[in-house]
């Protein structure tokens, strides 16, 4: 398959070209970020999280094609999601990405565009630099939410 | 825009395809291209004299060296002397000058940082609290960590020689930070990243004048420049095999005999002591006191190898032929809307570093990849500088004496569609 089909689709460039869910979040109630040592891209995952459900979602930050797609199809897939399926969509993700799970496409929706980057074990590390963040955000309470954090869980 | 400017006739040229054919490796297909190797800032490849030298030692003279009676041992030992004084004279070594080998450069970049900043058998270390070390803006991260380490062992203070917004160092900067507590000076003979060739010679030498001790990390220089070393102001010079057509694991710190026996022994044990009792030891003459352990005498004799393999080439024939690749490569990738090259203009280099607008080097690096294009993307281990000079991560491309200018035409195509793709 030529590198085309398989990294760079349409839908991942289009992505890169236009990321969704890009910018501030005023009001966030979690915040974290992940880099990449090698490259120093930096991505920031902020959410605003009520009762358990990721009502709002935005990121910022630069990274190479592969890490923006990434990072804006996971935006639009956990927003408003429960947190447990947002952590268990990373996890299946990133499953698919290591090659210990099957990509099934009608659970990953748009992502099944990045299956492919399992064929390249170095770009690996990119289509999941969001994802890190993520993970660690849906852990990190900002301070200043902390009290209403608590009230709602 | 003007027509890339003449090709020197340079003598390397007209035997390249025999050349070329040195290298095994060379010729193989990646992802179904014949495969276009630029990542030789990274590690060059080796060519059969080479490979056939390590064979030769290790299928009829491998045995340990020193202190053996036996023949093979003999053998060995004189192949690792032999190899020491051939690389001495490579690098322009002189009567007062003494070679140690080491795992590569940053093994030899830490036994200064460390050896100057430890004390040893109640004697200060050549670092003291209040002293001051400088290390130029354009280092790899082996010629920064080590002395970031080093200040903060001995209370030294650790300064950097900026470069300017073309990624140039000047002997004026260097001016304004020399005081005469400065102990050390660590500068590179060729930025990794950038390409950027500094006048090492002229700062060395200002820096010894001010009473520091020099460093030259030369990893990036030794694979086509002759180094001389007997006429710089010099007096620690770290260098790798791998980046000069030998093999990994194996490199050099040479230096002036006296700077080299001011440096405390990191590695204690066998060989690098000349007598022991239970209670203490007393340590040998250089270069023994630096080597303690079982060497890597076949890396050794690769790397004299390889040493004699650029000679063959001849420096000259070599530098001229790599000018002519660099600046053919800056030159077409200047060309590309968007395409910022580093350093763009500076001589005695083999390493072209260029960001696009639009298009991220680990992207670009894969394209490349697919039509079987080694080059390097990312920091390349000198992160403060690209966050210096604002450029982030770039593309590396890097050339060595088989390139040629059919390869360097593939590059700028393959960057000018990668660029189509993900813009």
């Amino acid at each position: 398959m030529s590198i085309d089909l398989d990294l760079y689709q349409d839908i991942v460039l289009e992505h890169k070209r236009a990321p969704r869910n890009f910018g501030a979040l005023p009001g966030a109630t979690h915040q974290a970020e992940g880099t990449n040592p090698q490259c120093g891209d930096q991505i920031s995952v902020a959410l605003k999280i009520e009762q358990d459900r990721i009502t709002e979602v935005r990121f910022q930050g630069q990274g190479c094609a592969i890490c923006m797609a990434s990072t804006s199809m996971m935006t639009e897939a956990i927003r408003g999601a429960q947190t447990s399926a947002a952590r268990q969509l990373q996890a299946r993700f990133r499953g698919v990405l290591t090659g210990t799970e099957e990509a099934d496409e009608a659970y990953l929706g748009k992502l099944i565009s990045l299956a492919g980057v399992a064929r390249y074990p170095n770009r690996i590390k990119c289509a999941l630099l969001g994802w890190h963040a993520l993970g660690h955000a849906l852990q990190s309470p900002l301070a200043s939410n902390a009290a209403s954090q608590g009230a709602t869980s | 825009m003007n027509a890339r400017p003449p090709l020197s006739e340079a003598p390397v040229l007209a035997q390249h395809a025999a050349l070329r054919a040195q290298f095994p490796i060379l010729k193989q297909p990646i992802n179904g291209q014949p495969l276009v190797y630029l990542d030789n800032a990274a590690t060059t490849q080796m060519p059969l004299a080479v490979l056939d030298a390590v064979r030769q030692f290790e299928t009829h003279d491998r045995a340990n060296i020193h202190r053996g009676v036996h023949t093979l041992s003999q053998r060995a030992t004189d192949a690792f002397e032999q190899a020491r004084t051939t690389l001495k004279r490579f690098v322009g070594a002189g009567s007062d000058h003494e070679l140690v080998f080491t795992s590569g450069t940053t093994d030899a970049l830490n036994l200064v940082a460390q050896g100057l900043s430890q004390g040893q058998d109640g004697r200060a270390a050549v670092i003291g609290p209040g002293d001051e070390i400088i290390v130029s803006g354009l280092e790899h991260h082996a010629n920064l960590v080590p002395w970031q380490q080093a200040a903060w062992r001995s209370g030294a203070t650790l300064r950097i020689l900026l470069p300017d917004a073309q990624g140039r160092l000047h002997e004026d900067a260097l001016a304004r930070l020399l005081t005469p507590r400065c102990r050390i000076f660590a500068l590179t003979a060729c930025s990794n990243a950038s390409g950027e060739r500094p006048p090492y010679e002229t700062l060395l030498a200002q820096a010894r004048q001010a009473g520091a001790l020099t460093v030259l990390d030369a990893a990036q220089a030794v694979g086509h420049s002759a180094m001389q070393l007997d006429t710089l102001a010099c007096d620690f010079m770290a260098f790798s095999a791998h980046k000069m057509y030998g093999p990994m694991g194996m490199g050099a710190l040479v230096g002036r005999r006296a700077a080299l026996e001011r440096l405390t022994p990191l590695r204690f044990g066998g060989d690098m002591v000349q007598s022991v009792s239970f209670e203490r030891a007393v340590f040998a003459q250089l270069p023994a006191r630096l080597e303690g352990g079982t060497p890597n005498v076949g890396g050794a004799v690769g790397m004299a190898a390889a040493a004699a393999f650029i000679e063959s080439i001849g420096h000259h024939a070599l530098e001229s032929h790599l000018a002519d690749l660099r600046e053919h490569a800056a030159w077409g990738l200047r060309r590309i809307e968007g395409v910022t090259v580093l350093s763009a203009q500076t001589s005695a280099s083999a390493i072209v570093s260029f960001v696009a607008q639009g298009a991220h080097p680990h992207d670009i690096g894969t394209l490349l990849d697919a039509r079987g294009i080694a080059v390097r993307s990312g920091h390349h281990c000198a992160q403060p500088l690209l966050d210096h000079l604002g450029t982030g991560p770039t593309t590396r491309a890097s050339l060595a004496v088989y390139n040629t200018h059919e390869e360097v035409e593939q590059l700028l195509t393959g960057v000018t569609q990668a660029i189509e793709v993900l813009r």
